[in-house]
């Protein structure tokens, strides 16, 4: 059962910040500041501004040091726990599960520059220290002392979607009583770099399921989702928000970057999420889609979705949250998750920013403009990641 | 539902195959090549695998677009199909799951390298694929089209371990037929170099750990003559570069593990020794033992670490061997490392059923597995 939602974004530095904005349509996508773009395809960026997160109260030798995405991380950990109500007093079975993204490479980035130009003398090779993956992991562990067990997975674009399914798992399986789960991750110049590469960017904007679309735009971010036994949950009064109700993993085993075009392996992970979760497609009313904006991802999910709900497509809406908060990578399907579940206690459905000519190669309700209230009892959140790396939650309205 | 391992593959710096690794084992005079270039400067003391040719083993159109970590990976994954044979599972629901250390850092480095030399119009787009930790892995789902979970554990030292642990839940609560679990890690100059100047590294009159490179796959399925018998994991808050102070996670992840497998700790035959040569780790090591096993001493695996190198694909490498120890195909003839001499242990030295193995990852993460010889009937 998730209990708690913490979310940094592009949008806002907290879940209502972050609601509040993407309910009305706006977009975090903007001129990037971190480091200079002359020279890329595109320039624009879902950059979260850093000097508004919440640290309140996190001791000093956890932020010492720490990289952006940990201190994304550290302050959706924040929220999430205080929406939840919790304050570790035993963090023996508290375990943390993140998806990994590129952690502190931003800050290492700097010294790979001096390191390349003045030899092997050059400074900041400490930068060096917040580099792995596990680290966002390990801040947040540290910060508030959980002695559980600690996961990082990595799988590109669906790590964190896969974070809150295992984290769901170590509770079914009693392996934690509380988890935190989700991911951060953190602008970089290799990333950025890479994507405009592989000219998979928007010069402006992503906007998924446009048939305008050029690409996407990178982002970056954090989501801790509070996950606890039901009725640990319920006898320590804590309110419910929603509930994990099953999740599929599979691999496309088809290409690393391009998605196999007739959407069956896509088709096979909803189809695993859904027999995981002991659901039949009538019950799904929403999905939070990839949506990715990519020439070929949107097409290819739609495929998908159509071949496992067929003419009950025409009654899901389906949205992509990527035109506003930006693609977060490693964090992205874990922002995605929490969005899922704000979107199923409120009763308002958020919107496909930057969708406004529909492409008949997608034939979806994306819910164009602004949010749409809708109560559903069941939504998925997926991911179609980097190495055919396919994740899907089935999520649930808490009774 | 028991899960064993059926097979496994390995390339490490004894050489390529398994083979290889089990002939280094039974010669204690086994030394690999330690020498890792660099620009500028000279060679890093790193435990390479400095014959690894793929030739022969993949195609040279997929050798030339996988970065040197996949290669590792797909030819220890080979080494260990081949051995399975033919795979009685539709193969989409057969998985990968692999922890690393370090993969997708020499893509990762010609990408940096070219948009900070050259400018951002140079990045190559061909590497940027490789760059992700998980390429190694996902690249092996695509190569022998392996349609099942496909995850990459990213737990420093002990993502090996943890990622052959997951995938043995997987396969045993039935979420796939069967899992190709282990680790990978390349040797990276730029890598290296940071531990050497963070002070990690052994040199001459300090002592420090070596690094290494390599890949491990082990075939889990149901069934086997050495199986899988319980994992468990714990934590003990620090800095993520450091070693905790105290052995309180491994003590932890080790009692979870045989709890898990229905196993007193007098019923341990076999420690596998994670010491990689750190002093503080051996520190860490010796205490659990002493907290572990307070009135029994188990035979004892040398330490592989110390001679093949760190790395998260090195905790896998451990599973792998105590598996061959388990089912005597090798009994390693490696000296043990001082501490544990002294401490009055003993290297293995004859058949054994049981066998407790860990990880400590910095950071303070740990991870213990246990595994059995099934007896025949």
């Amino acid at each position: 059962m998730v209990t708690g939602v913490g979310l940094v974004s592009a949008l806002g530095e907290n879940r209502h910040r972050t609601w509040e904005r993407l309910s009305a349509g706006e977009t975090g996508i903007r001129p990037l500041t971190l480091f200079p773009t002359a020279g890329y395809r595109s320039r624009t960026a879902a950059q979260v501004e850093e000097h508004r997160l919440d640290l309140t109260g996190i001791p000093s030798q956890a932020l010492a040091h720490a990289s952006r995405a940990s201190r994304f991380a550290l302050a959706a950990a924040r929220e999430a726990l205080e929406a939840a109500g919790l304050a570790p007093v035993n963090g023996a079975d508290w375990a943390v599960v993140f998806g990994g993204g590129a952690a502190g490479l931003f800050e290492a980035e700097a010294f790979v520059a001096h390191r390349l130009a003045r030899g092997p003398k050059a400074k900041g090779v400490v930068a060096f220290c917040e580099v792995p993956q596990d680290t966002p992991a390990d801040r947040v562990a540290l910060a508030w002392q959980l002695s559980g067990e600690r996961i990082t997975v990595t799988t590109a674009c669906s790590s964190s979607t896969i974070a809150v399914g295992l984290g769901a798992e170590l509770i079914r399986q009693g392996r934690a009583e509380v988890v935190l789960a989700g991911g951060a991750d953190a602008l970089c110049q290799l990333t950025f770099a890479g994507f405009n590469s592989l000219r998979a960017v928007d010069p402006q904007r992503a906007r998924p399921f446009d048939r305008r679309r050029q690409g996407l735009s990178i982002g970056e971010g954090a989501a801790v989702l509070v996950l606890e036994r039901e009725a640990a949950a319920r006898k320590r009064g804590a309110k419910p928000l929603a509930v994990v109700l099953g999740y599929g993993v599979t691999n496309d085993a088809y290409h690393m970057t391009q998605p196999e075009p007739s959407g069956e392996p896509w088709a096979r992970t909803l189809r695993a999420a859904l027999a995981d979760a002991g659901l039949s497609p009538e019950d799904v009313g929403y999905i939070n889609a990839h949506g990715t904006a990519t020439e070929q991802n949107d097409p290819a999910e739609c495929a998908a979705y159509c071949k496992v709900f067929g003419n009950a497509l025409a009654r899901i809406p389906v949205s992509s949250v990527k035109g506003a908060i930006g693609h977060c990578l490693c964090a992205a399907g874990g922002m995605e998750a929490a969005i899922t579940v704000l979107a199923l206690t409120s009763g308002v459905l958020p919107p496909t920013v930057g969708c406004e000519e529909l492409d008949p190669a997608c034939p979806v309700d994306p819910i164009p403009g602004k949010a749409r209230e809708k109560r559903v009892e069941v939504a998925l959140s997926c991911s179609f990641a980097f190495g055919g790396n396919s994740a899907v939650l089935a999520l649930g309205r808490a009774a | 539902m028991r899960v064993g391992v059926h097979a496994w593959g390995a390339v490490t710096a004894a050489g390529m195959g398994v083979p290889r690794l089990l002939q280094a084992l039974a010669d204690p005079s086994f030394a690999p090549r330690l020498e890792l270039p660099r620009p500028d400067a000279p060679p890093l003391p790193v435990a390479v695998c400095a014959d690894f040719d793929p030739k022969g083993v993949l195609p040279p159109l997929v050798a030339r677009r996988l970065d040197r970590a996949s290669r590792l990976l797909a030819v220890a994954a080979k080494e260990a199909l081949q051995q399975a044979g033919s795979l009685p599972w539709p193969k989409e629901q057969v998985g990968v799951a692999m922890g690393t250390w370090n993969a997708g850092t020499s893509p990762l480095l010609e990408i940096l390298q070219a948009v900070f030399t050259q400018g951002p119009e140079q990045a190559p787009p061909m590497h940027f694929p490789n760059s992700v930790a998980n390429a190694p892995a996902s690249q092996v789902g695509i190569l022998e089209t392996l349609g099942g979970a496909n995850l990459t554990f990213f737990e420093k030292q002990a993502g090996g371990l943890r990622a052959i642990a997951e995938a043995w839940r997987l396969v045993a609560r039935g979420r796939v037929a069967a899992m190709l679990a282990g680790g990978v890690d390349e040797a990276q100059w730029l890598n290296a170099e940071a531990f050497h100047r963070l002070g990690a590294l052994a040199r001459p009159g300090r002592p420090g750990f070596t690094l290494g490179e390599g890949a491990v796959a082990l075939l889990l399925a149901p069934g086997g003559a050495v199986t899988l018998a319980g994992a468990g994991a714990a934590s003990l808050p620090c800095p993520p570069h450091l070693y905790p102070p105290r052995p309180d996670a491994l003590l932890l992840a080790c009692q979870k593990a045989l709890r898990e497998a229905g196993l007193a700790p007098q019923e341990v035959e076999l420690w596998v020794s994670l010491a990689n040569g750190h002093p503080q780790l051996a520190s860490l090591e010796l205490q659990l033992l002493e907290a572990l096993f307070p009135r029994h001493r188990p035979q004892v695996l040398a330490p592989l670490t110390t001679r093949l190198g760190e790395g998260a694909f090195a905790s896998a490498l451990r599973v792998g061997v105590a598996a061959a120890v388990l089912a005597s195909q090798v009994l390693p003839a490696w000296p043990l490392p001082p501490h544990l001499e002294t401490a009055g242990y003993e290297p293995a030295r004859g058949a054994v059923r049981t066998a407790l193995l860990a990880a400590q990852a910095g950071g303070g993460s740990a991870v213990a597995l246990v595994l059995v010889r099934q007896q025949t009937a």
